[in-house]
């Protein structure tokens, strides 16, 4: 504790590299504050009054991705709703069955892209390290910790592994669209399957060294470089986003 | 270093087999993504949706019980699941699903130790129901049911559609066609394994 006492908190002017590219740290914070900013937002969508309350709700989001420095994700994330927006207020115009599909399209679509971009925003901005020590501040069990943590991180690995895999399935003759799927299934299948299970395994003894090496078993409490703690601008956050909550439930009237 | 081998064969879930329980939820996750995309979207077939995740996923579970063959391998699975499809907006309904049907699935699968082919088929297609969840508070309540969907954006026109096209004594149609989806992924993951990945050394042979 000495060490946060001496009130060397780093503050908002800290570089450091979010999958490989030096980003600008931006606004900074706790791990545990995005969590309930998630959560809120998650509430908030879920009981969402109208669409013009989740208009202002993506508006929220995407100023907090500028304030964290995700200025383009959040502007083109923004604009895309927009965008979604008057596509449905056209699409509810339509009618018959386009009508249904249309609707039945963005209504799922507005029911999952608040979450979806704010979640896009969190996870490139936390880097896994801190992560893991305000987990391991708050005392949650490794064995879901360790999992999430090196979940999120694969996730875009896996989509890059199956670029590879196409590019050697098109070099054998074998072509992973539906139509062989549905002339060859078991060629097909193998050359999905075994490849990215293959990958996965491999990747799976690497990180363990990896992490491993790097002390992750060590019993102590977790030390980090950046000074985990909560500043103004968790509660800000917090603030701004249980006030969005609760507009939403208790003045549904504006929203209409 | 004596911990080098003692290591391996401790019971408790070491560093590595989380850390391959997480690449492998990874996996299994995109699978459940690429399958639920057909589906979830269509107002006439989002309540087959877990046919979709029951279809690909099967493979991937199999072998990650194979390559961590402890006790809690499924049951994080299914709760990591929750998590993360809660964090993206789903019903509650679905989440809980993955909760529950993760922790039967454990203990299912823990009845033959994980070993046994035949009994982790079993958990696959048990877990699979999860993502029913959703839909099995819908036919316990659906009235209540289709506020919070409208509540949540969803058009009434959809969930009209939706209605019609699945009414709740569909219910049971939807359960099984996820078992035997399940049942048909895990014989394919089975080949799979037994062709593939025994062979190569990355899992040892079981029955």
């Amino acid at each position: 504790m000495s060490k946060a006492q001496s009130g060397l908190k780093m503050s908002a002017d800290r570089n450091y590299s979010v999958n490989g590219e030096t980003a600008h740290a931006g606004l900074w914070m706790d791990p545990r504050t995005k969590a309930v900013i998630l959560f809120l937002c998650v509430l908030s969508a879920t009981m969402a009054p109208s669409m013009r309350y989740e208009m202002l709700l993506v508006l929220v989001i995407a100023c907090f991705g500028i304030a964290c420095r995700k200025v383009r994700y959040s502007i083109a994330g923004a604009l895309a709703y927009v965008a979604i927006y008057f596509m449905t207020i056209a699409a509810l115009k339509t009618h018959g069955s386009v009508q249904v599909m249309l609707v039945a399209f963005c209504g799922l679509v507005h029911k999952v892209y608040p979450c979806g971009i704010l979640s896009g925003i969190i996870i490139s901005t936390t880097r896994v390290g801190e992560f893991l020590s305000a987990m391991n501040r708050s005392h949650a069990s490794r064995k879901i910790v360790i999992p999430v943590a090196v979940m999120l991180r694969y996730i875009p690995t896996v989509r890059e592994d199956w670029r590879f895999i196409k590019d050697a399935m098109r070099m054998r003759d074998v072509s992973p669209s539906l139509k062989s799927f549905l002339t060859h299934p078991g060629m097909t299948i193998e050359c999905i399957y075994v490849p990215l299970m293959m990958a996965a395994s491999k990747t799976a003894d690497e990180l363990t060294v990896a992490s491993i090496t790097r002390g992750i078993e060590n019993p102590k409490p977790r030390t980090s470089y950046v000074e985990i703690g909560f500043g103004i601008a968790d509660v800000v956050a917090v603030v701004i986003f249980l006030a969005m909550f609760l507009a939403g439930q208790l003045c549904k009237g504006v929203f209409l | 270093m004596t911990t080098q081998s003692s290591y391996l064969d401790k019971k408790d879930l070491t560093v590595k087999d989380l850390v391959t329980i997480g690449i492998f939820t990874a996996l299994f996750f995109v699978f459940e993504l690429i399958g639920s995309l057909p589906f979830a979207p269509n107002p006439a077939l989002t309540f087959y949706q877990p046919f979709g995740i029951a279809l690909l996923c099967g493979p991937v579970f199999l072998l990650m019980v194979a390559k961590v063959p402890k006790r809690g391998t499924i049951a994080i699975l299914g709760i990591i699941n929750g998590i993360v499809w809660f964090a993206l907006g789903m019903h509650w309904g679905m989440d809980l699903g993955y909760i529950i049907m993760g922790l039967v699935a454990e203990i299912v699968a823990g009845i033959k130790g994980r070993q046994n082919m035949k009994w982790n088929i079993a958990a696959y297609s048990l877990f699979c129901i999860g993502p029913a969840g959703a839909f099995v508070a819908y036919c316990a309540n659906p009235a209540s049911w289709v506020q919070t969907m409208l509540e949540k954006g969803t058009a009434q026109e959809y969930i009209d559609t939706m209605t019609a096209t699945a009414p709740v004594a569909a219910l049971p149609a939807i359960l099984l066609g996820t078992i035997v989806i399940a049942v048909i992924s895990g014989l394919v993951g089975k080949k799979l394994l037994k062709k593939q990945f025994e062979r190569a050394g990355v899992t040892e042979a079981r029955s």
